[in-house]
């Protein structure tokens, strides 16, 4: 009998375990088809993308990164798609920008680049985008004929910008100097004119239009304004101390 | 030795003849089997030899017979073809009913048995099971490990992925180091100079017929063995094992206070093996079986390949040995340890066989595991691997942006164009080869920064020609910054007394 009773059971618990693997579905260590792997250009993603090959600049969130933020809708309002493309793609000279296409070198296809770039705008946009009237991102050489002027950039730095960036551009309230000539020679033009367009709101620096009650740049103003930081570039920037300092010391090389 | 018990339980055949039961008589009136084998099951063994300590082998035997079926099962659908496995591993996981789940036995299995065989080995080693008359057994036992060590490695070439493709690149580099034969034994390996079509087909005929067919072999031999030299019998303290009088006193033994195996002796390894299925089937259940990851394909540079578990120490060793040590670790030394722990009854047949009396056995076993768990576990962290993909996917800590001069900023996204993360890390993330950058202000003044980015120096490459001078200047700048709150940066002692005013290029006091 007790024979027969232990038969009995042990069948039962080889049917439950026979039933269990049969809906095992679910079992916890099933491969998940989200973890399939594929191949790197097959990505289309774009939190992976974003993830893979621009937080480590931009930002984990688009913003406190070292690099420009890119959760700003302003950005989005004024830079277009073939702007975004083209700067994801070819990077741009004389910054940290590098290029992502593989034509250029880089890791990320056309397509995976237009999926970034239609998805971060689809995340970052905001009601901005719908506004006029909004200055261009590009630098335009022509614009209202004439380039930007030193000395009118001079003026507008003073009655703008100086109360935190000091009388000369040195630094006062944000830290650091604006015309620091190792600092210009690491930034193009398009990339001191975007810092004048979009600001760094994420790290307190307003955008063109400025604080609240403040009139916006207008566009001769921001032009004006790039004209005078870029005049502080030097032919050899980066030697190892500062001017001043180094006539103190007098050991300081070419 | 009062683990032995009584076992009242009378013998199978005592039940009534059942339908299955007149089958196998029927059979047996013909084959005469049991009249073979009977006498051999109950053959008789020491009473102290069925003990929890002695299952370990039957139980590395399941794990062989485990992998025998499900290898099977899954040879009926794995394609041995460079072009094809990759895809119909990702069959089995993905669209194969149950195809995962006999993935995941046949890896866990594999897990298992290596581990099994592990503490098969050390048990037999610390009950001194190796000493006369047991020296065949113990040398066949090295061949099995051996093989089962080969099977393992094949196996991982057969999950064609990333990994097994770079791990074949490894194996195929050991081999290239052969003096004189390298290339031919490469050739023979990969089917050519490099990983090839040819290469999966020889991995496979090795995982599936020839390294089986010589298990298979030594096993029956290795149970032959046990069998007929009969198993060890509990070690005793102060009863020393000579030439001369070590059978007599082991028949004796037998015949004084011995049992049938069959049923008595068999029973705790069947009650073991049941939990090692058990375990194995909760294993596979759970964590699921390993990969594939990335298609073994040699243009995607973006992989992190690591060896399987059993092999992560081997990974350490070849990472971490120095180039004029690479030959003679990798080419002569495994042989000679192979060598004296194959030959270890031959210079230590006889004498104690306890544990108990024998320092010296449980300082070698320590030592042996110290050392492999000390570098499986580097193996895991690997940090001399460096992290390629920090560059770009690893964001600068928040805690460096903020506060930071439109140069230092710069600088900072110098540390990551330039792939220092690669190799250094900040905030806990980045790779580990070099220093930490956190406090690196700490350490090195603004000078002895430039002078190390520039020219590099203890294993870091020299920059001098990768950077402008204004990158140089907003890099160092930017790691100007990097010490903590309450301490100042590292000063030049000397530029601060030969100038009155503060030095201008250390950003201290932030």
């Amino acid at each position: 009998m007790m024979r027969r009773n232990w038969r009995g059971a042990g069948r039962s618990v080889v049917c439950l375990a026979l039933l269990w693997l049969g809906a095992c579905a679910d079992l916890p260590g099933r491969p998940d088809e989200a973890d399939r792997p594929i191949r790197p250009n097959d990505v289309k993603s774009v939190d992976v993308l974003y993830g893979q090959n621009c937080a480590g600049c931009h930002g984990a969130e688009g913003r406190l990164g070292a690099a420009r933020p890119l959760a700003d809708p302003l950005y989005w309002a004024i830079v277009n798609d073939a702007e975004v493309q083209g700067v994801v793609a070819r990077g741009v000279a004389g910054t940290a920008m590098p290029a992502f296409a593989l034509s250029e070198g880089g890791t990320l296809s056309d397509a995976q680049i237009a999926i970034l770039s239609d998805g971060l705008r689809t995340r970052w946009s905001g009601p901005d985008s719908a506004a006029p009237g909004l200055p261009t991102w590009a630098i335009q050489p022509g614009q209202n004929g004439k380039r930007g002027r030193v000395d009118q950039g001079a003026q507008v730095f003073a009655s703008r910008c100086a109360v935190c960036h000091g009388g000369k551009g040195e630094g006062g309230i944000a830290p650091g100097s604006l015309v620091d000539a190792s600092y210009l020679s690491l930034v193009s033009d398009q990339a001191l004119r975007s810092a004048v367009l979009f600001g760094r709101t994420d790290l307190g620096m307003p955008d063109f239009r400025g604080g609240s009650g403040e009139k916006p740049l207008s566009p001769d103003e921001i032009a004006d304004l790039v004209a005078w930081m870029a005049s502080h570039r030097v032919a050899y920037p980066g030697r190892p101390y500062n001017e001043s300092d180094a006539a103190g010391v007098g050991e300081d090389g070419p | 030795m009062d683990r032995k018990e009584e076992n009242p339980e009378p013998v199978e055949q005592a039940a009534a003849p059942g339908r299955l039961a007149r089958i196998g008589a029927w059979f047996d009136l013909r084959l005469r089997i049991s009249d073979q084998i009977w006498p051999e099951l109950a053959h008789h063994v020491p009473r102290s030899s069925a003990s929890f300590w002695y299952v370990f082998g039957s139980a590395t035997l399941l794990c062989f017979m485990v992998q025998l079926v499900t290898g099977m099962c899954l040879g009926l659908v794995y394609s041995p073809s460079a072009a094809e496995s990759w895809a119909s591993l990702e069959y089995l996981n993905y669209q194969q009913p149950l195809g995962w789940f006999m993935r995941s036995l046949h890896y866990w299995g594999s897990n298992f048995m290596v581990a099994l065989m592990t503490i098969h080995v050390v048990q037999v080693f610390l009950f001194g099971a190796y000493k006369y008359p047991r020296e065949l057994t113990w040398v066949v036992g090295c061949f099995l490990f051996l093989l089962t060590l080969a099977m393992a490695f094949t196996g991982q070439v057969m999950r064609f992925d990333q990994d097994a493709y770079w791990g074949l690149g490894i194996g195929a580099s050991i081999a290239g180091r052969f003096p004189f034969v390298g290339g031919i034994v490469v050739d023979l390996m990969l089917g050519g100079p490099i990983i090839g079509a040819p290469t999966l087909s020889r991995f496979f005929t090795l995982h599936v017929f020839l390294v089986p067919a010589l298990l298979l072999l030594l096993i029956a031999v290795h149970l032959w063995l046990v069998l007929k030299v009969g198993i060890n019998e509990w070690p005793m303290p102060g009863r020393l094992v000579t030439r001369e009088r070590y059978l007599e006193e082991y028949h004796q033994l037998v015949a004084e206070d011995g049992e049938p195996f069959v049923p008595n002796g068999v029973q705790k390894d069947l009650v073991f093996s049941g939990l090692v299925m058990v375990a194995l089937v909760s294993c596979a259940a759970v964590l699921g079986p390993a990969g594939p990851n990335g298609p073994p394909d040699p243009t995607l540079i973006d992989t992190v390949p690591r060896p399987d578990f059993w092999f992560l120490s081997l990974f350490a060793v070849f990472a971490l040995l120095p180039a004029y040590l690479e030959t003679p670790l990798i080419l002569i030394a495994p042989p000679i340890l192979f060598l004296l722990a194959a030959l270890l009854p031959f210079y230590s047949g006889t004498g104690e066989k306890s544990w108990k009396v024998r320092p010296g056995a449980w300082i070698l076993v320590v030592t042996v595991f110290v050392c492999l768990g000390t570098l499986t576990w580097l193996g895991i962290r690997s940090p001399w691997s460096p992290d390629m993909a920090a560059w770009s996917g690893t964001p600068t800590p928040v805690a460096m942006v903020r506060g930071r001069t439109p140069l230092e900023l710069q600088g900072a996204l110098i540390v990551q164009s330039k792939q220092c993360r690669t190799c250094h890390s900040l905030g806990g993330e980045g790779g580990e080869r070099g220093p930490a950058l956190d406090d690196v202000a700490t350490r090195l003044t603004q000078d002895q920064l430039i002078h190390q980015v520039l020219q590099g120096g203890g294993n870091m490459p020299a920059y001098g020609k990768n950077l402008s001078p204004a990158q140089v200047k907003a890099l160092v700048a930017f790691l100007g910054t990097m010490h903590p709150p309450g301490q100042l940066p590292a000063r030049d002692a000397s530029r601060v007394a030969s100038s009155a005013a503060p030095v201008a290029g250390v950003s201290g006091g932030r």
